[in-house]
């Protein structure tokens, strides 16, 4: 095994043109790519957060809304498994947004509904800057939140 | 052949696919499921000749439609045609997952948009959603 010895390593990086690491300087910056995806994996804890809420106070809803809940659980653990998380640095898993509960069942519906619709049109917005593999993971996810739109505007909870 | 061309043909055969399978599905449908049914097969129409016209514009031939296809399995009552509605859906929506992967946003936007389209479709006739909408199981 060739190890470097105190004086061999300087004289390699000095032929080579290396700088060599610059070991005291800050952890690179998270790529906007990364920032997109720690987004939508708020946007997820954000809304199985109000489907928790919404099953918790209206009970009557759960058979309509647990298995949406459970669609967005599984796209969370799909957004969660492509980050890559800095050593020591865990990402963490918080709900970033806690929206009062509609008074009624019906207004609860419609703000799930209105819900799913933003998470669409931002599972959208981070199309362009994603690699080809995320790009088809956002667009399969806002595919199965525009469904979850229009199953919950079907008349659910009125 | 450019990834987007090779791409946007596959979504293009899906289409052709999904106009002729909407003639067997409508064929045994009746009342608001046979206009659910001609509504359906109308949009697939519409996304049809877009995809021609956008092959067109790159230049390339759009895959032509095949004159029959081979039905998923037999189609003989009401249930089994809104059956074929759903897989027709579930094709179309995996081959718009493949357009999404080009580059081109504007690409990947349109061929997005196209899935949510799928889907819905899909559910409606279904009455159920999914996770992960053409995605592999």
């Amino acid at each position: 095994m060739l190890a470097a010895s105190p004086t061999t390593l300087p004289l390699f990086l000095a032929l080579s043109g290396c700088a060599g690491p610059a070991v005291l300087s800050a952890p690179p910056a998270v790529s906007p790519q990364t920032q997109l995806l720690l987004h939508a994996v708020a946007a997820e804890h954000n809304l199985i957060w109000i489907y928790n809420k919404a099953v918790a106070v209206y009970s009557g809803l759960a058979p309509t809304l647990a298995p949406l809940r459970a669609e967005h659980e599984a796209h969370l653990a799909q957004l969660r498994g492509r980050v890559i998380e800095p050593s020591g640095k865990p990402v963490p898993d918080t709900v970033t947004s806690r929206p009062t509960l509609g008074a009624t069942q019906g207004a609860v519906v419609g703000q799930l509904r209105a819900a799913e619709q933003a998470a669409v049109k931002a599972m959208m917005s981070r199309l362009a800057g994603a690699s080809p593999s995320l790009a088809q993971l956002y667009a399969s996810i806002a595919a199965s939140e525009a469904t979850h739109a229009s199953v919950l505007g079907a008349g659910v909870g009125a | 052949m450019s990834t987007e061309v090779t791409a946007l043909q596959g979504a293009l055969a899906a289409e052709h696919a999904a106009v002729y399978g909407y003639g067997v599905v409508g064929a045994m449908l009746a009342g608001p499921e046979l206009a659910d049914a001609r509504a359906d097969w109308t949009a697939h129409q519409v996304a049809r000749d877009a995809l021609e016209a956008m092959l067109i514009k790159l230049g390339a031939t759009p895959v032509a439609a095949s004159p029959a296809y081979t039905l998923p399995f037999a189609v003989t009552s009401a249930k089994s045609a809104e059956q074929l509605a759903v897989t027709l859906e579930n094709g179309v929506t995996r081959a718009y997952l493949g357009l999404v992967a080009v580059s081109n946003p504007t690409l990947r936007a349109f061929a997005a948009q196209a899935m949510q389209a799928a889907a819905n479709r899909s559910t409606a006739w279904s009455g159920a959603t999914q996770a992960f909408p053409g995605m592999p199981a």
